[in-house]
């Protein structure tokens, strides 16, 4: 339990243990909690003030699955507001084994100067400069470092996006193979990194300092359990390791609510060519892999790797989200252009959904014509040359309506929609109005209360309570390091049992069942706090105008949630 | 009545010979619901099959059509 400090204006690394206000918060809990108390809400996001934080789940590094998320936390320079965004692959589990809760990010290098954060297998931490690694892409780059500190080392990195303080800039970090394709993508954390003068961060995979177990037997025990929910529930047991997330393309389409062509149909013609089924057929066909290990100790395998025609990888994990952005909001429906696009991101690092929300949008303002892929991928190739048209998307989908002053400009507080249309999904509505960190589909995800047809996507009653229980259940599963998709193994009791009892086994505790949401409403108190004193008001918990006045197809719906009500989505 | 079913997720593979491009013609007793059809295919509810014709996810008492392009897929709970 040990929070490394880095000062990136002296370039002076401290261990402290970790104070008591923050003792037994991990993931999302201890980056939010930290921000709302140490960084003056109203600072420039992209200035000294502002810190980075970089926290494990609080399983994270333990033998239960799917626990390998890292959070990383900082006032966002995309919305203004606190913001979370956190991601798979091997680092959370690495942080975990050394028993380091937290890196904390403070101050500023001076302008031009880059550095790399190396934690090695003793957990002893150092500055290094980067000078030789400026802009470069993160494929270049995660290939360099691992040669240069080992293969047993994972990275978080950002490229030239993150260089050039874009706002969509991600922060990108290696998978189990050690590529970095998976993303802290969304709210320009990439931008916050770089403004620190940070290029990457290197953690050895071989710590064996991690945190101890309060009952290890029990903990043994519930993890069994657990593993055999997630087994034995049909998405993550069957659906996920068979399809991944491009699963969710056919479901989506068949309800009417995927947004197409910037989010003007609810259905996009042709989806079947783009969906999680034609998926594995072209990886299988092609020799690709459609059932990766993408994160460390996941059983789920919803990762995938595409490869070209001629069998040579392009991109891991060709992902629902980034399907729709970069295919059904742009009508590009060809795998190829859609994976390639995938990588260009990633290697750039900015965010998918962004980015692919703002190529739609400048396709819609007739800047290129829909469906035109090579036009797409130009456009996305002008954020790694940073030319002036780059950088306006690189700012993303927000930055690129004004530049085109263009009517439909599917965000919320500055940051892209996702996959799910807020007029054919009600309840998905309030989740990316209410937020705290801008529209987002992980913050509370309704579309399993449709599918179990307990609530009616196309009607306003009952939404407000199924986006409060899931914003709140969302915020307590980021706490702990488990990965979104498996945590809807959660939804069986045998499930959420046994996860309730590793995390007992974790900390000695007696939690009861309504422990794990109160640590949700917690989070979600502190970030709108930090929210409300940055000058947020429920004036801005509102979609743009169009979602609320343009009828979407094929349910020629509104968004049918009144202003009262949005604003009662937080009454706890 | 005849409804033609396309089946997503892993549902395809528990046909032998099913085909994804064409789906599949399925004959059911004239106004079945949802719920004999997936008896009927034996899509069990602990599986999780969801059923969707013209954009709208139907109710297991949901009285089918004939001719009904009847897309099932596996509960999902988001990406
Ligand atoms: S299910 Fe997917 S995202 Fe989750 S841990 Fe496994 S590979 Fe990573």
């Amino acid at each position: 339990m040990k929070f490394l400090k880095v000062d990136m204006s002296t370039k002076s690394v401290n261990v402290e243990d970790v104070p008591q206000e923050y003792m037994g918060l991990g993931g999302r809990g201890l980056t939010s909690i930290m921000i709302n108390a140490e960084v003056p809400a109203t600072c420039d996001p992209l200035g000294p003030e502002n810190k980075l934080i970089v926290a494990p789940g609080v399983l994270s590094g333990t033998s239960l699955v799917n626990t390998s998320r890292v959070s990383i936390g900082a006032k966002s320079p995309l919305t203004g507001t606190i913001k979370e965004s956190n991601a798979g692959g091997t680092v959370a589990a690495a942080l975990g084994h050394l028993g380091i809760t937290a890196i904390i990010f403070e101050n500023q290098a001076p302008d031009g100067e880059l550095y790399i954060f190396r934690i090695d297998e003793n957990g002893d931490a150092s500055l290094i400069t980067a000078q030789e690694y400026k802009g470069m892409g993160t494929y270049a780059l995660s290939e360099k470092l691992l040669e240069t500190y080992g293969e047993k080392s994972s990275v978080l990195c950002i490229g030239p996006a993150g260089e050039q303080k874009l706002t969509a800039a991600s922060i990108q970090t290696t998978d189990v193979d050690g590529r970095p394709c998976r993303a802290a993508g969304r709210g320009g954390l990439g931008a916050v990194m770089g403004s620190k003068g940070l290029k990457a961060i290197v953690v050895d995979q071989r710590g064996k300092s991690a945190d101890a177990i309060a009952d290890p037997e029990a903990f043994k025990e519930a993890a069994k359990a657990f593993a055999k929910a997630v087994k034995e529930h049909p998405f993550t047991g069957q659906m996920l390791p068979a399809l991944g997330t491009a699963g969710m393309v056919a479901p989506v389409n068949s309800m009417g609510a995927f947004p197409t062509l910037n989010a003007t149909q609810g259905v996009m013609e042709g989806w079947e060519k783009i969906s999680g089924e034609a998926l594995a057929k072209v990886i299988q066909e092609r020799g690709g892999n459609p059932s990766h290990m993408g994160c460390a100790q996941c059983i789920v395998h919803c990762s995938n790797e595409f490869v070209d025609k001629a069998g040579k990888y392009v991109t891991s994990s060709l992902e629902y989200e980034t399907i729709w952005s970069m295919g059904g909001m742009t009508g590009i429906d060809d795998f190829d252009t859609i994976a390639q696009l995938d990588r260009l991101c990633d290697d750039i690092g900015v965010d998918t959904m962004d980015t692919g929300v703002a190529v739609a949008v400048a396709m819609d303002a007739g800047y290129k014509n829909f469906g035109d892929g090579e036009a797409a991928i130009e456009m996305v190739e002008e954020i790694g040359k940073g030319t002036e048209f780059g950088k306006i998307l690189g700012n993303g989908a927000a930055a690129i309506g004004k530049h085109f002053n263009h009517k439909r400009v599917p965000v919320v507080k500055g940051q892209a929609i996702a996959a799910y249309d807020p007029r054919a999904m009600q309840g998905n509505a309030v989740t990316y109005a209410t937020s705290p960190m801008g529209a987002d589909h992980t913050a509370g995800n309704v579309v399993g209360e449709y599918m179990s047809r307990a609530l009616d996507p196309l009607k306003p009653e009952g939404q407000v309570e199924a986006s409060r229980n899931t914003q709140i259940a969302m915020a307590s599963v980021d706490c702990t390091g488990l990965c979104l998709l498996a945590s809807f193994a959660l939804t069986t009791p045998e499930g959420a049992e046994a996860f309730l009892k590793a995390m007992n086994a974790k900390f000695g505790t007696q939690m009861g069942p309504d422990d794990i949401p109160a640590l949700g409403i917690r989070v979600l108190k502190e970030e709108l706090d930090f929210n409300r004193r940055a000058g947020f008001t429920a004036a801005d918990d509102r979609l743009p105008q169009f979602f609320y006045e343009e009828a979407l197809p094929p349910h020629n719906k509104v968004v049918l949630i009144s202003d009262e009500e949005m604003d009662s989505t937080f009454d706890f | 009545m005849k409804v033609r079913v396309k089946l997503f997720g892993i549902l395809g593979q528990r046909f032998p010979g099913y085909h994804h491009e064409q789906g599949m013609e399925v004959e059911i007793p004239d106004g079945a619901r949802v719920k004999d059809l997936l008896a009927h295919l034996e899509i069990l509810k602990s599986f999780g099959g969801v059923v969707a014709v013209e954009g709208k996810l139907l109710a297991e008492d949901a009285r089918l059509e004939n001719g009904a392009e009847v897309n099932i897929f596996q509960s999902v709970f988001g990406g």
